[in-house]
Formats: structure tokens, C-alpha cells, sequence
């Protein structure tokens, strides 16, 4: 699946888009982890810090490790705060 | 003219009010009741007590017996980061209803040591006058050679001239011109929303100049010093990390991306050209530098280069409505029609929308004026040049886009982007449906300070393109926070930090204040400001049919997602759970 960072991630991340497989966001989170040690510090027990969101496909917000995803699924990695 | 004496006021206030009129000289020193005090705090909440004592809301905006308050809080001048925050409260003249804006740096704390928790002021002096107040102090100089000043220069010369210590609030051009949505601007920040700087420029006022020695107590201020060194400590962590490293233009690729990012006029929610307009691209061209507001230790402000002297502060509100709104792509374009709008002192917001307002209309062949077209950055240069002025198609341009559309007809005011007559921030309504129910009720219009219901449509709790009346109880919930952030005065980027944020507020006050304050207390504080500012609203004649949004975002989904459709009966019913859980009369 198509993982998308935007914000803070971006920055953390280095990259704007990779694909990876993941059956679950926990999964998914914890491969983010590993690979992007700076985002990882903002993932804690398989959820992302509250200054995160993820969502599915840009219509529906998720934070539920358990949540599945499939493989045509695209995740965005984005800040939560929207004010400005 | 000069104030009476002081009178006995509780911890962290003056316990009383400047009132200036203008016309005459007239200075009194009014007090403020303590009970005053803890049920509206300060900032909006003071301000809307404060226009209705003056019997604001009946007066016409613009005429000379219109009050305009610059008020102050009790955190105001305490260690507390974020706390150096004014409030700038009238009737707006672009709505005729509430208008509160906020501008942040040392001109609060230097007008809270006059001696006073507000200076309010009416009447009209007789030439282009600075409006000086110099600890109790007052008086009136002659601004006749700032005439037409932008209002860097103005405060800068004005600066130089008084001396040491005075921190200066201006108006540009536009606000001498009573351009609707001008602004009244304070260290390159702006209280920019609603017109104030038109209700200034009203009173012949050019600028008011502040210096002062007065300062407060604070009940408890070791544990105010300790409880702010943690609260600084915390400002430094990922919740403000966004607005630290990219500022607030990151919104610029998410809203994109999420498809609500207003583009030509809100006939679109993505826009192709974004990417090259994004602080991320920015920043590979053009050097940039960050700063911070006085007594702020999260530093927000992000300020690029366009190669001269003059950086320019690019903030998401700017970006989207000097860029996509009005279909301009090109980076330089975009940062300098921002920076023209902060010299000439008008809203960035309400100039974007209007001018997009204006070249849909051009596209229709309903204004002759084909240099106005979507994607020219030369033509949104050209046209806050003539809006600034008031002249050619400026002049009708200059009173905001819902008074154009009465002009131009073609029942244009069926894409004027407007509630109430103020222009819709960058948040797209179609798409954040918890948002337009807060745009919708908003009592200065169209607003995404006053109301946060947009963090609800970034949530998990509502489903965006559909919302339900479950939204409801959320978009109070942030009103009614945003009305105390507003009031306490703290900046909303730290809200975040907070976990307890009504728990942390009552700390904050009873260590300023040494009030027995509750969380509860705070609440119903909060609640009692929402609804000062409505029956400021009904005295000034509002209806339940302003409380909706233009036909376009109703009756056309968004255009590229079909998914996105907000009707007129989800909204109504949304308006309608909102007014019952208020407790509102539907028709009161």
C-alpha cells in the first residue's frame, strides 16, 4: 500500500511517499518505526503522539492499531493540528 | 487630559477602564467590579461587556459614537508564555455585528502599564490624529504627516519620534480610506478580521502609542514563576512542533491532499499548482527566518526573503487566499500581494475572497474588468492596490464581497464567499462539515479562530463529508474553549499541550489572580461570553436567517468529489441542534 506523510512527518520521514505492506496500522506504525527512527519517536505502543493523525484514503481518520488495512488502501501520515 | 486616581483592584488587573472620547479630550478612569472581572476575565470576553455597557451594538459602526476597546487580560504582562495578547473589540463594519480581533506582542504589556485593563475609545478627533497615553497620561498629536503611511513606516516614525519605550498600534492607507476589512497592525502582526482598522480610521485616528510603568501583582508569583518555566518547557515539545518548523502554511499540502484546500473561489478543493506555492517548496527559494511574538516561546512566525529588505510573514490564511482562492500559483506573487496587504493594513482573508469573488464574477461577464482574472498574480497585486485606495473597481471591492454581490446582482451572492458578510477562511466548507455548522453560527461571521470545528472534522468522532447532529455538542465545545483562550488571552497554538485544558486555565488564574477559580467555574465563564457576544447580535439586529452559509456550498457538491455535499437541510438541522443544546430560541 501507499503510505503518504505530510506535515511534521514529511519532515521526520525525509520522503513524501513509500510503499510498504502492513495488515494493520499498528503494523504498518511499527515498520514507520523502525525505518524513520525520528517519526518513530512520535509512534508510542503502536499509536501515533497525539500532534499525529492517520488517515485512510483521506476520507475517514483512524488510530485503532488494530485497524485493517488493504493493500489498495492509501495512508496519510499528516499533523493534527489544522488552525492557522 | 489626564485620568483620576486609581482604585483598589484584585491581583493581576487595574481594576478599571480608559475611556477616551476623542472628539473633546475627555479622559475617565472608569472602574470595573471585581464580580465584572472573574465573570468576563479579559480580551473578548472584556470586550464584549465592555461594548455593551457602551450601548455599541445600536451605534453605527463607522459613526463617531461607535466604542472600539483595545483590551487586555490578567495573564497579560505574567511570565506565562503566549500571554502578551490584546483584544480589539467593536462593531464591525463590514458585518454590523460583534467584531473581536487579536494581535499579540509588546503594545499589550506596555498598554496594560498605563494602568488599566482597557482603553476604550469613541468620538472622532478633528484632523489625522496619534492617539498617545503615556502611563494615565493623554493626548492627541497631529498624524497629518502619516497620511497615506503604510503601517510599518507609521509605527516606525512614530517610534522615533516619542522615544524610548512607547510600543504603537497603526492603521494603514485602507483604514484612513474606511476600507471594510482594514486592519489595525502592531509589529508586523495584525488584528486583522472584521474591520477594526476602518472603525480607527473612523475616529481619525492613525495610530494609538502606549507607554507605562504601572504594573500588576500576582497573587502567587513564585508558583507562577514555576508553574510558567513548565508550561515554557512543554511549549518546546511535538504539539507545537508544526507551527515551530513549518508554520501554519504546512496546512497548504494537507488541505490539498484531503481535497478541501478553496481554490478559484471555492469552485474547487484541490489545486493543482499547490505544491510549487508550499512552504516546503518556498523555502528552497527564497531564504527564510522564524520569530517569535513578545514573552512567546513557541516562535510560529516563519518570514521569507524576496530579496530586499522586507521579509514577509507567510501564514496558511494568507497562502489560500492570495494563492489558490484566486487560481495563483507563483510563489512570488503570492508573498508579494501578503506583504502589500500588511502594508496597505487589510485583512488577507477577506481581500483574497473578495477579489476571487470579483473574478468569478469577471469569468461570468458580470464585471468589466478583464485584467481581473483567476491565476494572475499581477491582477491580485493591481486590485489590493485599488481596494487600498478605493478607487475604480476598488472602491466597490473595498466593502467586501457580500456588499459587491448587492451591487453586481446576477443573485451573485450565491457564490459570495461570505457569512454574515465575512469572508470563509481557507477550510472548505463541503468537506469539513463540522466546520461550516461553526461558520454558520459564528457571531462575527465566517471564522476559524472563534470556532476550532475543524479539529472535529480532523478527528475520528465525525464522519467530514456527512456530518450528523453528534457534531454538535463538538463545535460548541470548541467555541466555547476558543471564547476562553480569548478571553484568558493565551495563544491557540498551545492548546495541544494541554491535557486538562479548563483544569490548567483555573490554575493558571489562581495563581494570577488568587481566585478560588474552578474548571467549572471556567465553563460556565466560557458559555456566558458566547452568549454576551449573541445578545450583543440581537441588540444589533440579528436574525436566525444570517445564520447559514452561501447557496453555492448547499446546493453544488464540491467539485472532483461528489461525496462532498452539504444541503441545506443538514445544515439547518445542524444550526437547529446547535440552537437547542444552547438553549437558544430558534427565533429569539
Amino acid at each position: 500500500m501507499r503510505v503518504e506523510f505530510l506535515g511534521i512527518p514529511r519532515e521526520r520521514a525525509g520522503v513524501a511517499e513509500l510503499e510498504l505492506d502492513a495488515e494493520t496500522l499498528g503494523q504498518l506504525l511499527a515498520v514507520l518505526e523502525r525505518r524513520f527512527p525520528a517519526l518513530g519517536a512520535l509512534v508510542d505502543a503502536g499509536r501515533l503522539h497525539p500532534s499525529l493523525l492517520a488517515s485512510l484514503n483521506g476520507d475517514r481518520f483512524v488510530s485503532d492499531p488494530r485497524t485493517r488495512l488493504s493493500t489498495s488502501d492509501c495512508v496519510l501520515i499528516l499533523s493534527a493540528d489544522a488552525g492557522g | 487630559m489626564q485620568a483620576a486616581d486609581m482604585s483598589v483592584a484584585p491581583f493581576g488587573y487595574h481594576g478599571a477602564y480608559l475611556r477616551i472620547d476623542v472628539s473633546n479630550g475627555r479622559v475617565d478612569r472608569v472602574p470595573i467590579a471585581e464580580t465584572v472581572l472573574r465573570q468576563f476575565l479579559g480580551g473578548v470576553g472584556l470586550g464584549a461587556w465592555l461594548l455593551l455597557e457602551e450601548n455599541g451594538a445600536t451605534a453605527d459602526a463607522l459613526g463617531p459614537d461607535a466604542p472600539i476597546a483595545f483590551v487586555f487580560s490578567p495573564l497579560v504582562g505574567s511570565p506565562l508564555t503566549t500571554s502578551a495578547k490584546f483584544a480589539v473589540v467593536s462593531k464591525s463594519p463590514l458585518t454590523d455585528r460583534i467584531n473581536d480581533s487579536l494581535a499579540s506582542s509588546g503594545f499589550a504589556i506596555a498598554g496594560k502599564r498605563c494602568g488599566c485593563d482597557a482603553i476604550v475609545i469613541v468620538g472622532r478627533a478633528a484632523e489625522l490624529s496619534t492617539l498617545v497615553i503615556d502611563d494615565g497620561r493623554v493626548r492627541l498629536e497631529t498624524a497629518a504627516d502619516l497620511r497615506g503611511a503604510t503601517c510599518g513606516a507609521a509605527e516606525s516614525a512614530l517610534k522615533a519620534r516619542l522615544g524610548t519605550g512607547y510600543e504603537v498600534a497603526t492603521i494603514g492607507p485602507a483604514g484612513e480610506r474606511g476600507v471594510r476589512y482594514a486592519t489595525i497592525s502592531h509589529d508586523g502582526r495584525h488584528a486583522g478580521r472584521g474591520g477594526s482598522g476602518a472603525v480607527l480610521g473612523s475616529k481619525n485616528l492613525k495610530a494609538i502609542a502606549v507607554r507605562g510603568t504601572e504594573r500588576c501583582e500576582w497573587a502567587r508569583p513564585r508558583e507562577l514563576a514555576e508553574y510558567s518555566k513548565a508550561l515554557s518547557a512543554r511549549s518546546f515539545g511535538p504539539a507545537t512542533a508544526k507551527y515551530r518548523e513549518l508554520g501554519t502554511a504546512a496546512n497548504l499540502l494537507t488541505f490539498n491532499r484531503l481535497g478541501v484546500l478553496p481554490t478559484r473561489n471555492f469552485q474547487s478543493g484541490t489545486f493543482n499548482a499547490a505544491p510549487s506555492i508550499s512552504p516546503e517548496e518556498i523555502r528552497q527559494t527564497h531564504s527564510k527566518t522564524r520569530a517569535s511574538c513578545v514573552a512567546c516561546t513557541i516562535g510560529c512566525e516563519h518570514i521569507y526573503s524576496l530579496g530586499d529588505d522586507n521579509g514577509v510573514r507567510l501564514e496558511y490564511e494568507n497562502l489560500f487566499a492570495l494563492g489558490p482562492l484566486c487560481g495563483v500559483g507563483d510563489a512570488d506573487a503570492v508573498l508579494r500581494a501578503s506583504r502589500l496587504c500588511d502594508d496597505v493594513g487589510i485583512d488577507t482573508i477577506s481581500a483574497g475572497g473578495t477579489i476571487a469573488f470579483a473574478m468569478e464574477c469577471v469569468e461570468r461577464g458580470w464585471l468589466d474588468e478583464p485584467w481581473l482574472l483567476f491565476g494572475s498574480g499581477d491582477a491580485v497585486l493591481k486590485a489590493i492596490d485599488l481596494i487600498a485606495r478605493r478607487e475604480g473597481i476598488g472602491d466597490l471591492l473595498a466593502d467586501g464581497s457580500r456588499r459587491a454581490a448587492q451591487a453586481i446582482g446576477h443573485d451573485s451572492i450565491a457564490f459570495a464567499p461570505q457569512v454574515k458578510g465575512l469572508e470563509i477562511p481557507g477550510y472548505e466548507p463541503r468537506g469539513l462539515q463540522t466546520m461550516a455548522l461553526g461558520f454558520a453560527v459564528g457571531g462575527r461571521g465566517a471564522d476559524h479562530n472563534r470556532s476550532g470545528a475543524y479539529e472535529v472534522d480532523f478527528s475520528e468522532r465525525v464522519d467530514r463529508k456527512h456530518a450528523t447532529s453528534d457534531a454538535v455538542q463538538y463545535a460548541i465545545q470548541t467555541e466555547d474553549k476558543s471564547a476562553l483562550m480569548d478571553s484568558l488571552i493565551i495563544c491557540k497554538f498551545l492548546r495541544g499541550v494541554f491535557e486538562d485544558f479548563y483544569g490548567e486555565a483555573a490554575d493558571m488564574l489562581r495563581l494570577v489572580t488568587g481566585w478560588d477559580t474552578s474548571a467549572e467555574e471556567l465553563r460556565e465563564t466560557a458559555r456566558r461570553i458566547v452568549g454576551a457576544k449573541r445578545e450583543f447580535n440581537l441588540l444589533a439586529g440579528w436574525t436566525p436567517e444570517e445564520d447559514t452559509l452561501p447557496d453555492r456550498f448547499l446546493e453544488t457538491a464540491l467539485d472532483g468529489d461528489e461525496d462532498s455535499v452539504l444541503s441545506r437541510e443538514r445544515l439547518n438541522a445542524l444550526v437547529g441542534e446547535y440552537r437547542r443544546q444552547r438553549g437558544w430560541s430558534p427565533v429569539d
